[in-house]
């Protein structure tokens, strides 16, 4: 893939995830994808990852995926960016998080993803 | 810079970084350096970071970084490692990190660090009160 393939590729990647469109990330995700996060340091399968996005958007109003600086290598791309999130509740809270995509064929074959899990703001007391 | 070239310098920068090298790092530093951490969102001097090394290298008897992955593009790599320390009481911990870095005329001019901060209690083999100073001095350093 190009270097203007894999950037449009990711941005693409993104968008869909902010927007909560999980049938966009499935099409942008290869049938053998797995998927690493430095948090638990497990993999998971597409259709694992695809059911904890919808899972996660249950637990928050917003997510928005901003300031995002992308590089590309020769098999995929580096995307830095800063999370922000917009509880039930109305607080915000944001945090730096980076992703290393592996790619072949216009999909995302293997993520691996680096977050700062210290960073998440809790739900407040009595919060449903 | 060169694919070739770039790697080399990334390996040279963890081997001195491992090795407790502190005047090759210096030599690795481009004079306008800059490191950013995810865990403190702010930004320091290649000098800065020099200077803080030896009380940092100080808290493990020993670090290695290994599994190195490295993927390079214009203008810099991206590094993705496990960090194993070994620490003065034996107890032994990994990390899982990554670092971006951007690299011009054979130095590193930015480093970007991405660590998850929730695993340093469990690295260090502390508890969860003595991790809470350990991280305010690491917090002074930076």
């Amino acid at each position: 893939m190009t270097d203007r393939e894999l950037r449009e590729l990711c941005q693409r990647y993104l968008d869909a995830i902010e927007r909560r469109d999980v049938d966009g990330v499935a099409e942008l995700y290869a049938p053998e994808l797995t998927f690493w996060v430095n948090l638990t340091g497990a993999e998971s399968s597409r259709a694992e990852k695809l059911a904890t996005l919808r899972e996660g958007y249950a637990l928050l109003r917003r997510r928005s995926y901003d300031d995002r600086t992308i590089d590309t290598f020769e098999t995929g791309f580096l995307a830095r960016y800063s999370v922000t999130a917009v509880a039930h509740d109305g607080r915000r809270s944001s945090h730096w998080a980076c992703i290393v995509a592996q790619c072949k064929e216009g999909r995302i074959t293997h993520v691996d993803e680096y977050l700062d899990s210290s960073k998440f703001r809790r739900p407040a007391a009595g919060a449903p | 810079m060169t694919d070739g070239e770039i790697r080399e310098l990334c390996h040279r920068f963890f081997d001195a970084y491992q090795d407790r090298r502190s005047d090759e790092l210096a030599e690795l530093y481009a004079p306008d350096c800059i490191i950013w951490h995810n865990v403190f969102g702010r930004e320091t001097t290649g000098a800065e970071n020099l200077a803080a090394l030896p009380k940092s290298y100080a808290q493990q008897r020993r670090r290695t970084y290994d599994d190195r992955t490295i993927d390079t593009f214009q203008g810099g790599f991206v590094i993705q490692y496990t960090l194993h320390g070994v620490q003065h009481s034996g107890h032994r911990g990994a990390l899982w990190i990554c670092i971006v870095g951007l690299c011009k005329d054979g130095k590193i001019t930015r480093i970007d660090d991405y660590m998850d901060s929730s695993k340093f209690a469990a690295w260090a083999g502390a508890r969860r009160g003595e991790m809470r100073d350990s991280r305010d001095g690491d917090r002074s350093q930076a």
